[in-house]
C-alpha cells in the first residue's frame, strides 16, 4: 500500500479528520463572517480572473468561428436576399428619419412624464458560470472600480436578469433570477397586484418561473406584464420580468399562483447592462 | 515538491476550464464536473491522501467561487477523493473502464449530497425530477469526459513518476 517512504508518516485517516474539521470550522466562521469569503476570493481572483477572461474570449472566438464555417453557404444566399433588402430599406430609412424627430420630441414629453427614472447603466461581458448544474449564478468582467457594487441590478434583452451578490474590484458575481435561491418581489401591472416572483429549478426546465401569494381577488389575465414592484428592498421599480402564461388557485384558497414565461433569454447570455443606481440611493 | 507544483497548477487549469469553457459546450443546459475527474483520477491513481488534498483543493476553489459559504463542496470533494483512494489497490494502468463506473457513481453521489445540503432542505422534494433532469444527464456526460480526460491524467501522473524517479 505504501509507495515510498514518506517525511511525515501519519495516517491519511487522521489528515482526513483534521480536514473534516477544518471544514466544519470553515463553514461556521464564513457563515458568521461575510468578509472572510471575499477576502480568500480577492487573493485566487488575481490570478484566476484574467485566466478566466482569457480562456473565455479564446473559446467563444472558436466557437464563432466554428459557427461561421458550418453556416457559410447559408450566409452566402442571405446575403444576396440581404442586399436586395438593403435598398428598400434605405429608402424607407429616410421616411423613418423624420418620424423619429417627431418620436424625439413626444419621447422627451413622455420622459418628463414617465413614472421610472432613467438609471445610469454600464455594460458588463460575462467572464464566468457556474459550472455544476444546480444553480444560475455567472460572473461579469466589471467589478467595483467600474461603479458595480452588491446590489446592482442586472439587465439583459429586455427585462430583469439578476443581481449582484458578490463584488470584487475587476469582478462580479451574479445570482439570475431563475436560480432557485432568488426571490424578487414584483407586480402584476394593469391590476398592480403584489406578488413573489421565485426561481425554481424544476420549473424552469419546463420554461417557467412562478409568481406567488397574489390576492385571489386580484384582476389578473394570462398575458399580463410582470414587473418588479415598488416595495422590493432590492429591485428597483419597473423592470419587466415576463409575461403571465397560466394561473392556478393554490389550495388555501387565499391566494394565486402564476406561472410566467421570462422575458429575457438565460440561455445564452454574454454581455449585460448593468444598473449602477442601487435600491438605497433612489431612496436616500 | 514538483508534484505539488504540478497538481496545483492542473487544479487551477481544470477549474478555469470548468468555468469558463465547458459552459459554451454545454448539452441541454448540462455541464460536465471536470474538478471532480480530477479529484478521483488521483484518488484512484495515486491512493487516499492525495486523492484527499486535491479534493480539498478543487472543493476550496469552487466553494469561494460559487458557494454560499466555504466549506460544503470541500467537504463533498475531499470525501469522494479519499474514498476513491481505496480502489487504488485494484487500479491498472491500462484500465479505463473502472475509472469509468466509479466516475459514475462518484458523480451520483456528488449531486445527490448538492441535493441533500441545498435542496431538500429547502423543502424541495421532487427528487425524481431532479434525477432526470439533472443527475442522470450530468452522470453520462461526465462519464464520456472521462474517457478523454482520464487518459491525460495518466499521462502527467506517468511523467511525475518517471521525474521523481530521476531525481532519487
Amino acid at each position: 500500500m505504501r509507495r515510498r517512504k514518506k517525511p511525515i508518516d501519519v495516517p491519511p485517516k487522521y489528515i482526513l479528520l483534521a480536514l473534516t474539521i477544518l471544514c466544519v470550522i470553515l463553514m461556521v466562521v464564513s457563515l458568521f463572517f461575510d468578509g472572510l469569503s471575499s477576502s480568500l476570493k480577492g487573493i485566487t481572483g488575481a490570478i484566476i480572473t484574467p485566466m478566466q477572461k482569457g480562456v473565455n474570449s479564446i473559446g467563444t472566438y472558436v466557437e464563432k468561428k466554428v459557427d461561421a464555417f458550418r453556416n457559410y453557404e447559408d450566409v452566402v444566399a442571405e446575403n444576396n436576399d440581404l442586399k436586395e433588402q438593403l435598398q428598400s430599406y434605405q429608402s424607407e430609412i429616410k421616411q423613418y428619419q423624420q418620424d423619429s424627430y417627431e418620436l424625439n420630441r413626444l419621447k422627451n414629453l413622455y420622459e418628463l412624464d414617465s413614472k421610472y427614472p432613467d438609471y445610469k447603466k454600464t455594460v458588463a461581458r460575462v467572464i464566468a458560470k457556474d459550472s455544476g448544474n444546480w444553480f444560475d449564478v455567472f460572473y461579469i468582467d466589471k467589478g467595483t472600480d467600474d461603479g458595480v457594487v452588491v446590489g446592482c441590478n442586472v439587465l439583459f434583452g429586455n427585462g430583469l436578469c439578476g443581481i449582484v451578490t458578490d463584488a470584487g474590484t475587476d469582478y462580479a458575481q451574479i445570482r439570475a433570477i431563475i436560480d432557485d435561491t432568488s426571490n424578487v418581489n414584483a407586480m402584476v401591472l394593469p391590476a398592480e397586484a403584489i406578488c413573489d416572483v421565485s426561481g425554481s429549478l424544476t420549473n424552469y426546465e419546463d420554461g417557467y418561473l412562478i409568481a406567488e401569494n397574489i390576492d385571489k381577488d386580484a384582476e389578473i389575465e394570462e398575458g399580463d406584464e410582470v414587473v418588479t414592484s415598488y416595495v422590493s428592498s432590492k429591485y428597483l421599480a419597473g423592470f419587466t420580468i415576463g409575461y403571465i402564461s397560466k394561473i392556478e388557485y393554490d389550495s388555501n384558497n387565499l391566494t394565486k399562483r402564476a406561472y410566467i414565461i421570462p422575458a429575457t433569454d438565460f440561455s445564452n447570455i454574454e454581455e449585460v447592462l448593468v444598473v449602477l443606481q442601487t435600491k438605497k440611493n433612489v431612496t436616500d | 515538491m514538483k508534484r505539488i507544483i504540478v497538481l496545483g497548477i492542473l487544479i487551477i487549469i481544470c477549474f478555469v476550464l470548468q468555468t469558463s469553457l465547458l459552459p459554451l459546450i454545454e448539452i441541454a443546459n448540462i455541464n460536465p464536473n471536470l474538478l471532480l475527474i480530477l479529484t478521483v483520477s488521483f484518488g484512484l491513481m495515486r491512493g487516499r491522501m492525495e486523492g484527499m488534498f486535491v479534493g480539498f483543493f478543487c472543493g476550496f476553489l469552487y466553494d469561494i467561487y460559487f458557494g454560499f459559504i466555504i466549506g460544503p463542496y470541500m467537504l463533498i470533494y475531499m470525501l469522494i477523493g479519499y474514498c476513491n483512494g481505496f480502489f487504488h489497490r485494484l487500479y491498472q494502468v491500462d484500465d479505463i473502464l473502472l475509472p469509468v463506473i466509479i466516475m459514475i457513481f462518484d458523480d451520483f453521489l456528488f449531486n445527490f449530497s448538492t441535493y441533500l445540503i441545498f435542496f431538500l432542505m429547502r423543502n424541495r422534494l421532487d427528487f425524481v425530477k431532479y434525477l432526470k433532469h439533472i443527475v442522470i444527464p450530468d452522470m453520462f456526460y461526465t462519464a464520456i469526459l472521462t474517457v478523454v480526460v482520464f487518459k491525460f491524467f495518466v499521462f502527467v501522473n506517468k511523467t511525475l513518476k518517471k521525474f521523481e524517479k530521476g531525481m532519487e
